[in-house]
This record gives structure tokens, C-alpha cells and sequence, in this order.
């Protein structure tokens, strides 16, 4: 890189920094192209390697087959694990979706009309984001155990409400694990919608309202069009973070009771490193990196067309 | 101040009623304001607040009934348990200098590459970007299968060397898009006058560019240390020695052991495990919602 020396001042003058041909962008992208090229790219293609195959987590020698897929599909497991993923990701990203497009509304309506509180309130939200996921799953398991010290339960007692099981009954169980994962993720939706709405000119709204529009009119026919492209983004990105989950769930109830919160990563961990089977695990983690990819292509696409506009 | 800068202009031209309408429905709206602010508080501070209050308390507290978010008698005890006992604040040292090195490896990985993302035209560009953008997506938990592997043979696992090479390998995808952005809001125009002065491509990147892109940098180290505090999963699966085990990972071998007992000892350590990331939010709020929209959504 050092051999780069000064052009002869005319030279730079015609050929601006950016258009030069003797630049060797390879130079500059080779640290990077070599770390996640060993450690992200190869593995990951090895995982596909690895799910046709019967191989153990610690046998040295495998043989290729298709036999982690078929015995995947006959799970009656597999179907359960996708069916706790679906509800726990569909609820989460509905949720911290909405959630966080009202608090991007509260805290936009509250910071241009200078509201005290405005800017506290959104550093509390993403104060949330921020924490360890392991906190998080663990606040949340002294928040609703059962014990006395659980604050939940005496919150419903205090109101007149039946007790609920929250950690120890499935359904329960997986309400409990989706509203922790709702307030963690929120804050990410919310800082989004956040930046969305400051992209909106004002004038649209001063002129609905001259044209008559009532505040509802012009949430649904101005805020929401106009959110379109970052409510889009928005989804992709947080179904992606809420399908990889992992670390929240493990303190709050391991996956349990049963079964009922045993999302896809974590059932994908436990194939592999409780059962050691390596096969198996890695099918599923194929299955994992190829909803990721599909994810990503969506989310390029909208990215491509957002720059187009 | 009830009526923004804009909407005073055209108030103004209107009569009176209609003004005095939009006061009332500008009032009716702050309103609501503070009840949304309200509610959205209670539900992200309180699962905190009574964290912070368990590890406040005596044993004879916690199960006490009906529980009080105020203990009658605050202890430190809880506190000087967790920092005397064997091995918790050796997780925090751990996790220290993991995140350093990883937030400050990753910065040395990503500012080359950001920068030839963001000046440079050349033909994989396009695909490239993609695919980094690609690798990002990709859960840290898929690859570690076969990394386990890998690492195994190698006598890598129970290493900070191998685990941070992994973290390098996760954070740096995102770090140079992130970067890439804030080079892209540097005008080139000021590299050509650079330039124009006899300055070399780097002596151009280090003495105009670099200076202006301070911030930015500064916005990816701090949002690279609080991921990093926060990872799990990678030490979860690649360390198994508990002297090496970062704090995310040791506080829940402690919930393990400690929870049936302890419950004031695991909150107390949770505490401490979560304060470190909340002060540097706190100081450096401004650069983390930078990197936050720059990341996601460009411009």
C-alpha cells in the first residue's frame, strides 16, 4: 500500500481520487474478506456439507446421506419445534411492530412540541435493547416465578385475578418467553419508525389538514404510506433477530416446560451438543441459513428500490 | 408554544375559533402524550426496578409476603457476595477484555474495508456488500457447529484467541456497512483537494478523511463493545472452562447454581452484569442511536 506515491499535480487533477485505475481495493478488503470468509463463510457452507451426512459431533469419520432431512420430516419434534417458532415470531414481530410505532409516534409528537420527558422515555426503551439477553431472560424469570418473590402473580392477586402460571404452564409459558422477547426487541422497531417519521414533510400534514382531514385520515393515508419502505425493512430485520434467539429463553425457562418454548435455535443447540448429533443439527441449522438468505434477498431488494426512489 | 413554528403561520391567517380549537385539541393530544409515556415507562423500567430492589434486599425479604418494591431494610450484602466470590469478578475481567479487543479488532478490520466500499469502483462491489450484508443475517449459533469442530482439532476451544476470531467474524460485517455509510457522507471533494496538494491515497485518508470520521468510528467501537458484553452464545459454545467465561455466560452457571438459594445473589450479580452496558448507553447515548439508523436504514 506504501508504494503508493504522490501524481504529478495535473495527473491528480484529471483523474480524481475515485476514478483511478491503479487502485487495488483487494489490498484494503483483504482482512475482512479473510476473517468472515474463515470464520462465517466456510463454516456456514460446511453446515450444508455436514446436514448430508450421519455425522457425530465427535466421531471423526461420516458418510453422506440424505438421512438427516428424511428423519427430520418424520419428526413429529420438528413440526412442534416449528409451530412454538411461528407463534413465538409471529407474536413478537406483530407486537414490537406495533408497539414500537406507537412509542415512535408518542415520543415524535412529544419531541417537536418540546414535551419534557420526550427523550427520557426513548433512552428507557432502548436502554431494553441494550441489555445482555441473558438478563433479560433471567429479570423476566424473577419478574413471573411463582415464588413469592415473583411480582407478577401478586400484581394479579392484588387485582382480584386467578393466579397465573406463568413459567409452568406451555401456553403460559410461551406468552411469557414472547412478551420478554417483546420487550427487548422494541426498541429497535421504535428507533426506526423514529427515523421514518422524521423523513415525512410536514407540509403533507399542514395541507390534509387544510383540506380538511381528521388526525385519523392522516395517520392512515399519509404516516402509513409514507412508513411503507422502513415498516418492510422493519419486518424482515426483526423476524430475522427473533428466529435466532437463543440466549434470552435458556435463563427464563430453558425451553420448558416440555417442550413448550423450545424455539428452532435452541432445539437446533440441543440436537447438537446435548444428543451429538451433528447430522441432524446441521440439517436444521441449513434449514435456519437458508430462511436467513431468503430474508436477506427480500431485505436487498427493498433496500435497492428504497435507493431508487 | 402551543402550535409549532410551521403551524403558527397558517393559524394566524385563520379565525380565531379554528385557532382556538387546535389549542384544545393540541392540549387533548398532550394528554394522551404523557398517558402513552406513562404506560410505555411502567412496562420498561419496572422488570428493572424490581431487580434492582431484590438485590437490595435480605434473604427473610425476598420471600417475604406480600413483596414490597421497597425493602424495610436495604443491604449491600448481596453485592459484596457477588464481588467475593470465586469467580464472578473474573467474568467481568473476561468480558472486558473480550469486548476491547474484539470492538477494536473489528475497527482495524472494517475502516479499510469501509473505505474502499465507499471510494473505490470496482466490479464486485455490488455483490460483495450483499454478501456481507448476507453473513450478518446468518446466526452466530449455525456456524458454531461446525466451528466446534474445527476448533476441537485445533485446541482453539477454551481460548479468548478463538473466540474473539469469531466475534471478529460477527461483528465486522455489520461494523463496515455501518462505516461505509459514514464515509459515504464525507464529500470526495474534499480528497481531491488533498490530493490536488500532493497527499498520497493514505496520507489523504489519514490526515482528511480519518479526522472527520471520528465520530462515525467512535459510534462502531461503542455499539461493538455493548454486542460484544451482551454475546453469549459464542463463549456459551466454545469455552467450557469457568475461570475463562465471559460475564454473560458466567451469570447463568450462577443463576444455575445459586438460584434456589440466592435468589437477592443472582440479582445482585445481574445487576452488575447489566450495569456496565447501561452506563455506556447512557453517557454515549448520541453516538449508539447514530449507529443504530445508520445500520439499518441508509441516509
Amino acid at each position: 500500500m506504501s508504494r503508493r506515491v504522490a501524481l504529478p499535480k495535473t495527473a491528480a487533477l484529471e483523474r480524481p481520487l475515485a476514478r483511478r485505475p491503479r487502485d487495488h481495493p483487494w489490498l484494503w478488503l483483504v482482512p475482512l474478506l479473510a476473517v468472515t470468509g474463515a470464520f462465517y463463510l466456510y463454516p456456514a457452507l460446511d453446515v450444508l456439507r455436514f446436514s448430508f451426512t450421519n455425522a457425530s459431533l465427535f466421531r471423526p469419520t461420516y458418510s453422506y446421506s440424505l438421512s438427516s432431512y428424511a428423519s427430520l420430516l418424520r419428526s413429529p419434534d420438528f413440526y412442534y419445534v416449528l409451530r412454538i417458532t411461528f407463534i413465538f415470531t409471529a407474536g413478537s414481530v406483530l407486537l414490537q411492530l406495533l408497539l414500537g410505532l406507537l412509542i415512535a409516534l408518542a415520543v415524535h409528537r412529544g419531541v417537536i412540541r418540546n414535551l419534557p420527558g420526550s427523550v427520557f422515555t426513548r433512552a428507557v426503551v432502548l436502554a431494553a435493547w441494550i441489555t445482555p439477553g441473558v438478563i433479560i431472560g433471567l429479570t423476566w424469570q424473577l419478574l413471573l416465578n411463582e415464588a413469592n418473590y415473583g411480582i407478577a402473580s401478586y400484581a394479579l392477586t392484588r387485582l382480584g385475578l386467578p393466579k397465573i402460571p406463568f413459567l409452568s404452564n406451555p401456553i403460559w409459558a410461551l406468552v411469557s418467553v414472547t412478551v420478554a422477547n417483546i420487550w427487548r426487541g422494541t426498541a429497535f422497531s421504535m428507533i426506526l419508525q423514529y427515523a421514518g417519521l422524521q423523513r415525512i414533510p410536514h407540509e403533507l400534514y399542514e395541507a390534509a389538514e387544510v383540506d380538511g382531514a381528521t388526525p385519523l385520515n392522516s395517520f392512515f393515508h399519509i404516516t402509513i404510506p409514507q412508513l411503507r419502505p422502513i415498516l418492510l425493512i422493519n419486518i424482515i430485520l426483526i423476524t430475522i433477530y427473533t428466529l435466532n434467539t437463543f440466549d434470552m429463553i435458556l435463563p427464563l425457562t430453558g425451553g420448558g416446560p416440555g417442550r413448550a418454548t423450545e424455539v428452532i435455535a435452541l432445539h437446533t443447540y440441543s440436537r447438537v451438543f446435548n444428543s451429538f448429533d451433528l447430522g441432524k443439527g446441521a440439517a436444521l441449522a441449513g434449514i435456519m441459513l437458508v430462511i436467513s438468505l431468503i430474508m436477506t434477498l427480500i431485505y436487498s431488494q427493498l433496500l435497492r428500490s428504497e435507493e431508487a426512489e | 408554544m402551543t402550535t409549532t413554528t410551521q403551524g403558527r403561520s397558517l393559524a394566524q391567517a385563520r379565525p380565531t375559533r379554528i385557532v382556538w380549537t387546535r389549542r384544545r385539541r393540541d392540549l387533548l393530544g398532550d394528554i394522551w402524550t404523557y398517558l402513552a409515556y406513562l404506560l410505555i415507562l411502567a412496562f420498561f423500567i419496572v422488570p428493572v426496578l424490581w431487580v434492582l430492589s431484590l438485590s437490595f434486599k435480605t434473604v427473610r425479604e425476598v420471600y417475604a409476603y406480600p413483596p414490597r418494591l421497597l425493602p424495610n431494610q436495604l443491604t449491600l450484602d448481596n453485592y459484596h457476595t457477588v464481588l467475593r466470590n470465586a469467580q464472578f469478578p473474573r467474568y467481568l475481567l473476561n468480558s472486558l477484555k473480550i469486548a476491547l479487543l474484539a470492538s477494536l479488532g473489528t475497527l482495524a478490520i472494517s475502516t479499510p474495508a469501509a473505505y474502499a466500499f465507499s471510494r473505490f469502483r470496482f466490479r464486485a462491489k455490488g455483490t460483495l456488500l450483499i454478501g456481507i450484508l448476507a453473513l450478518q443475517m446468518i446466526s452466530p449459533l449455525v456456524i458454531l457447529i461446525p466451528l466446534y469442530r474445527y476448533f476441537a482439532a485445533l485446541d482453539l476451544l477454551d481460548s479468548h484467541f478463538g473466540v474473539i476470531m469469531v466475534y471478529l467474524a460477527t461483528l465486522t460485517p455489520l461494523t463496515t456497512w455501518l462505516l461505509k455509510g459514514f464515509f459515504d457522507g464525507i464529500p470526495i471533494s474534499l480528497e481531491d483537494a488533498g490530493q490536488v496538494d500532493g497527499c498520497s491515497r493514505l496520507q489523504v485518508l489519514w490526515r482528511i478523511t480519518m479526522p472527520i470520521a471520528v465520530p462515525g468510528l467512535m459510534s462502531a467501537v461503542v455499539l461493538n463493545v455493548i454486542l460484544s458484553w451482551s454475546q453469549f452464545v459464542i463463549p456459551f459454545i466454545l469455552i467450557s472452562k469457568n475461570k475463562l467465561q465471559p460475564v454473560a455466560v458466567g451469570i447463568f452457571n450462577f443463576q444455575g447454581t445459586y438460584q434456589s438459594t440466592a435468589t437477592h445473589t443472582v440479582a445482585a450479580a445481574s445487576i452488575l452484569t447489566m450495569l456496565p452496558a447501561i452506563v455506556i448507553f447512557v453517557a454515549l447515548q448520541r453516538f449508539i442511536v447514530r449507529a443504530l439508523l445508520a445500520g439499518a436504514v441508509k441516509g
